[in-house]
């Protein structure tokens, strides 16, 4: 009996040490409690337009100087004249939109404030593939007042382009991004930080966004390089409008036939760009292009069908130089041709 | 089947868009992020590993062992939890980089838009090199398209162009082929006993552009899995890395990331999954087993050997062979019915899942080692497992038996002898009494169904017959099932006088509980619970039915034919649903608990939507359904393969101007390429439901559903 309760007594003592050193592992410095707490002011909760037909009328975004600059996406949220931003602390104010940029679809709020808790952009921090982030956001609309934002944890799948495969995904950005490990693309989530380890900021959670291709859903981030950029024009109220390459008028525009190639008669949907025909005294003839061959890419952008081949010749001025790539047996094959070449 | 929605993907995507609930704590890094050599190195020389390390290791070995034997001792207080934190995520890139060389990306050109329903996804996909000399393995899921040309893109950037050597069937990968003078990058495969459920998943895939595979981090969630075929995993796995590898903490490979799903097989299986928790990748070292059989071009399918099992309890019962086609694998190696399978290639099988675990994870073409108990005796047998094994065409002997009271009987008494059949020509007589089969005694005619589902058309068969006193000892070449009607038929059973307590008959309301469907019951009024009846299911057409029309045609059919009808009616009477499905079966077992029913002589029988509706029920509940009788209907689905021990046979009509008329072809061929027996009504030009004629055929075509 005594031993038995001696060791129920050893094991009390046991349990209680061990919780004691649980709760001592939560709050120690650098912890994630210690991180989120840190983050969780310079977040925000944006409520706008919205709240019917199943879009949501709110999204989330983080202050970037002590006085009040909200940083978010530009989404239809931001389309009316009453946008609030909730603080941690439960205050409701009235924000203004001060600069956006439609095409990286991010957008400056003000809010009448001053010393608050911001992220410093100039000190943001960039993340390698496999690190391990924090996601900061609103999502699902649970967090209300003065409740903070949630907290999602994952890692960084890529850093890669979205601009990689033109019309694969749904979205007028095209540029750096973050492909993340942690399911984030959801409703409201987009506009929230993504942090490192320490809570330094790494970049803003993007839009909901499907990847046309394999139709799967991807959860990404802009990098903060990319926000600081067009910040200052943000700040001027501007906004910002970048250079678009002038598209190239259809009579200028390059066609397989310019180049003396007669493709594969496109039956399919997918029809592979074989060449059917390569007319005699050509820029193709010349370049040693035959019968058979295959295209596989058009100044390296891989091309799947005839179809993909047509549309990015049309991208190519008639009196440009040309890199085709084919596939011919099992070898590949590059050569450099202009439709204007000059006979020789 | 019919019923289930077809998945349609570019329109239903799966989204998961569940919140991340898993928050782990992270703590302040040290100032400056230690190369990861130089980490490892410092928490060697700080804890030594609890475990002696034999040889030299390398550095990520060194890690991860001091990192467990950190977590087991109670230094977690005398530490910051940073350290750990930051250990395991560099431990995971050094992971993903000791693999990524080996992980390539494939771009394919041309191919199929679309397969089915489901639209075929064009983007890059992941590969993993396997051997220096340029061998990659990929998921078929990124092939389904048959793309015009494959193109491989190495970790460096070389683009190479690609051939389809060989593709595996059963775990549903593909092997390709480069040409390449460098000896390329492999990586080193987990041997499947050291997968442990919670340890570290790393899906690597190369579908993005830049230089670094896309990783996600999980951990094993389970092993043998799919009939350990595949090795389970949390983290994510999606077309953004099918084909590549799971990593583990060290850098080895675990297995080759593929969607796959325990219902169904196919390149688009267990797509709907992806990105939800759950996710495959078949075990490196099975991938690397069958390397050079692949190597070889040979495409490499699932394998079956030939019987049916008891379907009962697959994780309590023993593997006891219920039916052995004679024209299967396991027949022709001396494989019988009533054998126990006790031992695959020495290793103990005690329940059916064992059994079916040791067949689904080989293919045709693999040689098993059976032991099988017999009797007193353990028989050994070698059996091939093949492809597929040729339709199985039921054998025919060529009577009728007559119905005895309470099955009460030994031997089997002819009711009926067709003309042109073995039975005739060996010269059997009605009244004649079956009583040996192969010099074994027959106890009734469901026992000699069930013999005779072990022999194939044109065996010959030993039978003794008796006439009066004298026994005749016979020998005859089995036949194909008949398929014309007989033109009469002499009565089944004797009539006895009706005993005082017999169940309730007349037309009678079925109602099933939580169903709101009601259906029509009619039993006829000399019902006698002495005999099996048979079991009429009236699937009435597009608008329903009148209950006195029906009754006036069947009632005294039922009397006639000992039969008992079921009408139940649609949710929807212009439409038969999946509710209904569930709602007739429900009347069936009712039915068959309440009354005596002859299990030979079940049929399903229906006009148009009803007649789709027949065979859909006749597929889906095969173990009751015996007779499909569809009048002027299509057929909804692919028929299954024809099994000894469901036996299932079909009368259909056909009519020059019916809407159905070609689908109505089509459905005779495809019946008729699975071996099923086909009696086919002409009624001319315009479809319609039966006459009366024809309707009489209907009646003897059900009364001989019992025929042998």
């Amino acid at each position: 009996m005594v031993s038995a309760g001696l060791s129920l007594a050893v094991a009390v003592c046991l349990m209680a040490w061990l919780s004691a050193s649980a709760a001592f592992a939560g709050s120690a410095p650098g912890s994630l409690a210690e991180v989120a707490a840190a983050v969780q002011p310079k977040v925000v909760k944006i409520f706008g337009a919205g709240g019917y037909r199943g879009l949501e009328h709110y999204q989330s975004g983080f202050l970037i100087s002590p006085d009040g600059d909200v940083l978010t996406v530009w989404s239809y949220v931001l389309d009316t004249d009453s946008i609030q931003v909730v603080l941690h602390d439960g205050r409701a104010l009235a924000a203004r939109v001060v600069g956006v940029d439609p095409r990286l679809e991010v957008a400056l709020l003000k809010i009448e404030a001053q010393g608050l808790d911001h992220f410093d952009l100039d000190a943001a921090e960039r993340a390698s593939v496999g690190a391990r982030v924090l996601a900061f956001s609103n999502l699902y609309g649970v967090a209300t007042g003065d409740e903070p934002a949630s907290v999602q944890h994952g890692v960084v799948s890529a850093v890669t382009r979205l601009e990689a495969r033109r019309g694969v995904f749904e979205t007028p950005y095209r540029g750096p991004v973050y492909v993340l490990d942690a399911i984030t693309n959801n409703p409201g989530a987009a506009g929230g930080a993504l942090t490192d380890r320490r809570g330094r900021l790494l970049g803003m959670l993007g839009k909901e966004l499907r990847n046309a291709q394999t139709n799967t859903w991807l959860n990404y981030a802009v990098p903060v390089d990319v926000l600081r950029e067009v910040l200052p024009q943000l700040r001027e109220g501007r906004v910002v409008q970048r250079d678009v390459p002038p598209a190239i008028s259809p009579e200028n525009a390059l066609n397989p036939e310019l180049l003396g190639l007669i493709l594969v008669p496109d039956v399919l949907e997918r029809t592979p760009p074989f060449i059917d025909v390569v007319l005699s005294d050509s820029p193709a003839a010349r370049a040693g292009l035959l019968p058979d061959d295959l295209v596989l890419f058009v100044n390296d952008r891989l091309v799947q069908s005839c179809k993909a081949l047509r549309a990015e010749l049309e991208r190519v001025d008639r009196l440009d130089i040309v890199r085709l790539t084919v596939i011919r047996g099992q070898q590949l094959i590059e050569v450099e041709l202009a439709a204007g070449d000059p006979t020789p | 089947m019919i019923f289930l929605a077809a998945h349609v993907w570019d329109t239903t995507p799966f989204v998961p868009q569940s919140p991340s609930p898993s928050v782990r704590p992270v703590l302040q890094p040290p100032e400056r992020r230690p190369r990861f050599r130089a980490a490892a190195v410092a928490i060697d020389s700080l804890w030594r590993p609890a475990a002696p390390l034999t040889s030299r290791p390398p550095a990520m070995a060194v890690l991860a062992a001091a990192l467990l034997a950190w977590l087991s001792t109670g230094t977690r207080l005398a530490r910051p939890q940073s350290d750990l934190e930051l250990l395991e995520e560099q431990a995971i890139q050094a992971a993903a980089e000791h693999v990524a060389p080996a992980v390539v990306s494939i771009e394919t050109v041309g191919g199929l838009e679309r397969l089915g329903q489901v639209l075929l996804s064009s983007g890059p996909t992941t590969g993993l090199i396997v051997s220096p000399e340029g061998y990659i393995v990929s998921s078929a899921f990124g092939f389904a398209s048959k793309p015009a040309s494959i193109l491989a893109i190495l970790a460096d950037g070389t683009r190479l162009p690609a051939r389809l050597v060989a593709t595996d069937h059963n775990r549903m990968l593909v092997l390709l082929k480069v040409e390449t003078d460098q000896p390329l990058a492999t990586v080193q495969p987990v041997p499947e006993e050291e997968m442990q459920v919670g340890q570290w998943a790393i899906a690597l895939g190369r579908t993005y552009e830049g230089g670094q595979p896309n990783v996600s981090v999980g951990i094993v969630s389970a092993t043998q899995r799919i009939w350990g075929k595949a090795v389970q995993t949390d983290a994510k796995v999606s077309p953004a890395n099918y084909g590549g590898p799971l990593v583990d903490i060290r850098g080895r490979v675990l297995g080759v990331l593929v969607p796959l799903s325990p219902m169904h097989s196919g390149q688009m299986a267990g797509v709907e999954w992806y990105d939800s928790g759950i996710g495959f990748a078949v075990p490196l070292v099975q991938v690397l087993q069958v390397l050079p059989r692949l190597q070889q071009g040979q495409d490499l399918y699932p394998g079956v050997m030939g019987i049916s099992l008891s379907t009962e309890r697959l994780h309590s019962s023993p593997a006891v062979i219920a039916a052995c086609v004679p024209n299967s694998p396991a027949y022709k190696a001396g494989l019988r019915p009533g054998d126990r399978i006790i031992e695959v290639d020495g290793r103990p099988i005690e329940r059916q899942v064992q059994l079916l675990n040791e067949v689904h994870r080989r293919y045709a073409g693999d040689v098993l080692s059976l032991a099988v108990q017999r009797g007193e005796q353990r028989l050994e047998f070698q059996v091939e497992l093949v492809r597929e094994i040729p339709p199985y065409q039921r054998p025919f002997l060529g009577i009728l038996p007559r119905r005895e009271a309470d099955g009460a009987s030994s031997g089997v008494t002819v009711r009926y002898v067709y003309p042109d059949s073995p039975a005739a020509a060996a010269d059997i007589q009605p009244a004649d009494r079956l009583v040996l089969l192969e010099g074994k005694p027959l106890t009734n005619a469901e026992d000699l169904a069930l013999r005779l589902s072990s022999f194939e058309v044109g065996s010959r068969l030993r039978l003794a017959v008796e006439r009066g006193h004298e026994v005749r000892q016979l020998e005859l070449v089995l036949a194909a099932e008949p398929e014309n009607i007989p033109p009469e038929l002499p009565p089944a059973r004797d009539a006895l006088p009706l005993p005082p307590e017999r169940p309730a008959r007349g037309p009678l309301p079925l109602k099933i509980p939580e169903f709101q469907q009601e259906c029509l019951l009619y039993v006829p009024e000399s019902y006698d619970p002495r005999f099996r009846y048979g079991l009429a299911v009236w699937l009435h057409g597009p608008g329903g039915f009148q209950e006195e029309a029906l009754l006036a045609r069947w009632q005294r059919a039922c009397a006639d034919h000992d039969l008992i009808l079921v009408a139940p009616r649609a949710l929807d009477p212009n439409q038969w649903g999946r509710a209904d499905l569930e709602f007739i079966r429900k009347v069936l077992d009712e039915v068959r608990s309440r009354y005596s029913i002859d299990p030979l002589r079940v049929a399903a029988h229906g006009y148009q939507t009803g007649g789709a509706m027949a065979y859909v029920l006749a597929f889906n509940l095969r173990d009751l359904i015996r007779g499909v009788a569809a009048v002027d209907a299509p057929l909804p689905l692919p028929p299954p393969e024809n099994d000894p021990l469901q036996r299932l046979t079909v009368l259909l009509t056909t009519a020059r101007a019916s809407t159905y008329a070609r689908q109505i072809d089509a459905a005779i061929s495809a019946l008729r390429a699975r071996k099923y027996s086909v009696t086919v009504l002409d009624q001319g030009d315009q479809a319609r439901y039966l006459s009366d004629d024809e309707f009489s055929q209907l009646l003897r075509w059900l009364d001989s559903l019992d025929r042998i």
